[in-house]
């Protein structure tokens, strides 16, 4: 309702007076410069250094483009990387969703006037360096950490739980690092459902279960999607979390990547197959809102 | 030694080099006469009595510089530029950007070298040597540093691509306390870009109280009854040749069979293993690690934490690797004099040992000798004798497509 009022005058836009467009036209200037230089530039290069290829002392020569480079990061070398990569991501954005959207909706009900405070705490990690927090995981998960120290002085084990280097802590780092991304969005959409719609539902004899599923969980789909988005596709591309938590058995594709621009030295090569994954991981992230908007709104 | 660098005009640069030692003393009243008479006239006393030699070693000459492919004449530039406008004296700048390792260095080196030359360092450090290389490589001019110590192994590419300058040896007096097999090392003839910093060895570090054995071999690694605690380096060359050793394959080696079968052979370790580690140190102290692939040094530093204390290290029987590391001045460094000053600083005996005692590597430095630990010394892991010191390989720096087939088959590995 509200935003077919805001769009209301667009859909006179050629009556709009030339000054209100040229201001309009200004004040994006700053965010178009901005997103040209950072953002499309470098991609801009790294597409075609990803056509390139190095000479012997491992400089990018630009003399004979093709597609060599991508037809090598299709190998099947990849596939264990790029499933621990999706699986990772998928389980990452699930957890999200599951721990963040009870928060999110408790916040936004019951947070009352302490609503922005408690906001705020959602957002405090960020006031420490990612690399801190994932360090402290490390001091709290590894063999003779604080978890396990706790566990082995209650006698619950005698030898000490390899948490660390596995699934469970590359998962635990992820989903702890993307968790305050999944909040603020549910949040967003949460606050914003309108709770006469719910009293509806339940004057239509809903049962809570029926409201939830019929009513708030449509009402607040945008919130799941953004949070999806959110931890879903920079999930993909972390590898902070995997190689400092992570181990000998959990690879991920952006670890790769890493190796091909570092060790490998190999730069038009680990751009194909980075520009590989930003598509794959686009496309399918595409693909799968699509499905989930129609298995919502029929 | 010093004729070989010196060419045709040793005495001008003894001249410098004895003017440098008698400046150091005395810098600060040179600082404070050039604030209060400014520079040309502080500095004009000492332009005249080196003349010559100052234009060689003049700031910019020493930054800017092409590096000299080692074939011709070394004398050959600074005679060719020498001009008769007397080029300023070097006087150290107040900043210098260094890019090390972490925890490379006594810990008092730093805040020495700052007090001695009221020169400010900025000490950044980098995670492992890919990172410092493709970093100083960013620009081909050392990404915005002065200083930074890369393996012996990378001096010849960088030099070639000009990421790292000659170096002043006017400016080096401490040179003289290199041992005589670090003057003229293989990897770069009469330390030309380079000053040797570290040699140590790459073998195998154990818990003993996990590992109730003696190893002496790389098989251990491969030792199913310690599954989930075994670790290699997360170093592609490192694990290649480990695995080389077992199969009695030369290290460095570039033949496809070779490298099939040393692969073959990692892929039945890697199910066996915790971590490919970045942080042997970290990973073997936290106890993720009961035995690993590790560097000589950091079995040293392993044992400082109370829980490692009695950590044991071989070098195995099969063969290892050994290593060097070196000082080099970048080739965009804005603070060439400083980076000088640090290079010599660290060559002094009594620097040079804190450094190893600190960090365990042994260093090149003869004068140093008699003030390291006499349990580094002594220490047959950490300082071998003759015999298995030369039956040690070298890692060599990794090219084009030799590099490639290393790179597809690690990553082929690890993912």
């Amino acid at each position: 309702m509200d935003r077919a009022h805001e769009l209301a005058p667009a859909v006179g836009g050629r009556a709009r007076p030339f000054r209100a467009r040229l201001t309009g036209g200004l004040l994006v200037l700053p965010g178009v410069g901005w997103l040209l230089a950072f953002f499309l530039a470098p991609l801009l290069i790294i597409f075609v250094v990803s056509f390139g290829s190095n000479d012997t002392t491992g400089h990018v020569v630009l003399n004979d483009l093709g597609f060599r480079n991508y037809i090598e990061a299709t190998k099947p070398e990849f596939l264990p990387a790029f499933a621990n990569s999706v699986r990772y991501s998928f389980l990452t954005t699930i957890l999200s969703l599951a721990i963040g959207y009870p928060i999110a909706f408790w916040i936004s009900r019951h947070g009352g006037r302490h609503k922005i405070l408690l906001l705020i705490l959602v957002m405090l990690p960020f006031w420490t360096s990612y690399l801190i927090r994932t360090y402290a995981w490390m001091i709290i998960l590894r063999d003779n950490g604080v978890a396990n120290s706790i566990l082995m002085g209650l006698g619950i084990t005698s030898d000490p739980i390899p948490f660390l280097n596995t699934d469970f802590s590359v998962v635990l780092g992820m989903t702890y690092g993307f968790l305050p991304f999944a909040i603020l969005p549910l949040y967003v959409s949460i606050d914003r459902l309108d709770d006469e719609l719910v009293k509806a539902g339940r004057d239509l004899y809903a049962s809570g279960r029926g409201v939830f599923l019929h009513v708030v969980l449509p009402l607040t789909m945008p919130g799941i999607i953004a949070a999806s988005i959110l931890t879903f596709i920079p999930a993909m591309g972390d590898y902070v979390t995997p190689d400092l938590l992570g181990g000998a058995q959990t690879s991920t594709i952006a670890k790769v990547v890493q190796v091909l621009f570092t060790s490998g030295r190999d730069w038009p090569y680990g751009s194909a197959l980075g520009f590989m994954l930003m598509v794959v991981t686009l496309g399918g992230t595409l693909l799968a809102i699509r499905a989930l908007r129609q298995e919502t709104f029929g | 030694m010093s004729d070989r660098y010196d060419g045709s005009q040793p005495d001008l640069e003894r001249e410098l080099a004895r003017y440098l030692a008698e400046r150091r003393l005395t810098r600060r009243t040179l600082l404070e006469l050039i604030a209060n008479v400014g520079a040309v006239a502080a500095l004009a006393p000492i332009v005249a009595a080196c003349t010559g030699a100052a234009a060689s070693a003049s700031p910019s000459q020493v930054s800017t510089a092409t590096p000299i492919p080692p074939s011709s004449a070394p004398s050959a530039t600074p005679v060719a530029t020498a001009t008769p406008q007397p080029t300023p004296v070097p006087t150290p700048e107040s900043e210098l950007f260094i890019y090390n390792w972490d925890g490379y260095i006594g810990d008092k080196t730093q805040s020495d070298f700052e007090a001695k030359y009221g020169i400010k360092v900025k000490y950044d450090k980098f995670p492992d040597a890919s990172t410092q290389i493709t970093k100083i490589r960013s620009d081909l001019k050392g990404g915005g540093y002065d200083l930074t110590y890369p393996a012996s192994t990378d001096i010849g590419p960088l030099s070639r691509d000009g990421v790292i300058s000659a170096l002043d040896h006017s400016l080096l007096p401490n040179l003289k306390n290199l041992g005589p097999t670090w003057v003229d090392p293989d990897y770069d003839k009469g330390n030309k870009f380079s000053v040797p910093n570290y040699w140590w060895t790459t073998g195998i570090a154990w818990n003993p109280a996990k590992v109730k054995e003696d190893i002496t071999s790389w098989a251990s690694l491969w030792d199913p009854r310690y599954t989930g605690k075994l670790g290699m380096l997360d170093d592609l060359q490192e694990v290649f040749a480990a695995g080389g050793f077992r199969l009695s394959l030369p290290a460095n080696t570039t033949q496809d069979t070779d490298l099939d079968a040393i692969l073959a052979l990692l892929k039945t370790q890697k199910p066996l293993l915790r971590k490919y580690t970045q942080d042997d140190i970290g990973d073997f102290t936290g106890g993720q690690l009961w035995m690993t692939q590790a560097w000589s040094g950091d079995w040293v530093q392993m044992t400082y934490d109370p829980g490692s204390a009695n950590a044991k290290y071989v070098i195995p029987s099969e063969g290892a690797v050994r290593g060097s590391d070196t000082m080099v001045v970048l080739s965009g460094a804005k603070h060439p004099i400083a980076a000088h000053l640090w290079i010599d600083f660290n060559l002094d005996a009594k620097v040079s040992a804190a450094n190893s005692n600190f960090i365990g590597y042994m260093g090149p430095n003869a004068a140093a000798q008699a003030f390291i630990d006499p349990a580094i010394l002594g220490n047959p892991n950490l300082n071998p004798d003759a015999g298995v010191y030369s039956g040690l390989a070298e890692l060599v720096t990794l090219e084009g497509t030799d590099l490639s087939k290393y790179t597809s088959r690690w990553i082929e590995l690890t993912s």
